[in-house]
């Protein structure tokens, strides 16, 4: 059984008066299971240069076997100019805007249709320049169906 | 000021081992300006399952570099939170897992809400926000 762990330090010595020092971390299972999650996209690393909103792992189809299934999401603007950013999405709604070196870890649903919108909660990205951004970005998961070829 | 944000993954799922690391310092929106508001790190019970909780109204936040911070406290690995954002179903936090994602606050509507799947649950968090 594969064994995925991933971590989170967050540290500051002056945000508060108490010295912010969190630490945390967990292994990646399937739903409801002590079983190791076993596929991926691996690590991959793009290069955009359009400000088009793209999305980032393929869009969900309709009816998806694996909704509600655990997929671990982890992206990071590697951008080294503070004012660049990239717009992540999940269906049309905007979750937040990543900017140089910032990087994002979420759980994903896969969710077909759960907003009135009737949109599929497709994870997007949209930069904010055309001049070239390099973006790096890993699903770790139990499943993800793909579109049928046409 | 600054306060940093360093997410570690490591994983045996393919045969050469997928290991990384990444720093970011957390900042205000275009510029290198340190985030300087917090809400603390905090702990939400919710008494019913299935009652969905508003964790950050995003009326009560304007456009920003804003970061969220959420994990499940919970010990038994079928119980989970389901996370929305403006209604959109992200994802699930099953017992002890978390998260760490940009948020901007950008319509009224742009709320973080929750929703345990048993009574009594735990949801550990904390807004970094400008």
């Amino acid at each position: 059984m594969a064994t995925t762990t991933a971590a989170l330090t967050i540290s500051s010595s002056d945000l508060v008066g108490d010295a912010l020092s969190l630490s945390t971390s967990n292994t990646l299972y399937k739903t409801g299971t002590t079983t190791g999650l076993d596929q991926t996209t691996g690590l991959a690393h793009v290069y955009l240069t359009a400000v088009t909103n793209i999305d980032l792992f393929g869009a969900i189809i309709d009816a998806p076997a694996y909704e509600g299934k655990a997929h671990w999401v982890y992206i990071c603007n590697k951008s080294e100019d503070a004012n660049e950013y990239a717009r992540i999405s999940i269906g049309d709604k905007v979750i937040g805007l990543l900017y140089a070196g910032d990087w994002m870890w979420m759980p994903w649903d896969t969710a077909a249709d759960t907003d009135a919108g009737n949109k599929h909660a497709d994870i997007e990205l949209a930069p904010s320049v055309a001049t070239g951004m390099r973006i790096e970005y890993a699903m770790i998961h139990e499943g993800f169906e793909h579109a049928t070829a046409v | 000021m600054a306060t940093t944000a360093t997410i570690t993954l490591s994983s045996d799922i393919v045969s050469d081992t997928l290991k990384f690391s990444t720093s970011a310092t957390l900042t205000k929106a275009g510029g290198a300006t340190a985030l300087t508001d917090a809400v603390g790190l905090s702990r939400k019970t919710v008494a019913g399952g299935h009652a969905q909780y508003t964790l950050f109204d995003g009326d009560a936040y304007g456009d920003g570099s804003h970061k969220v911070y959420l994990k499940n406290t919970s010990t038994n690995n079928t119980e989970y939170f389901i996370v929305e954002i403006n209604s959109e179903q992200m994802g699930r936090l099953y017992a002890g897992d978390w998260a760490f994602f940009p948020w901007e606050a950008n319509a009224d509507t742009n709320d973080i809400k929750i929703d345990p799947s048993a009574n009594d649950m735990t949801l550990e968090y904390m807004l970094f926000y400008e």
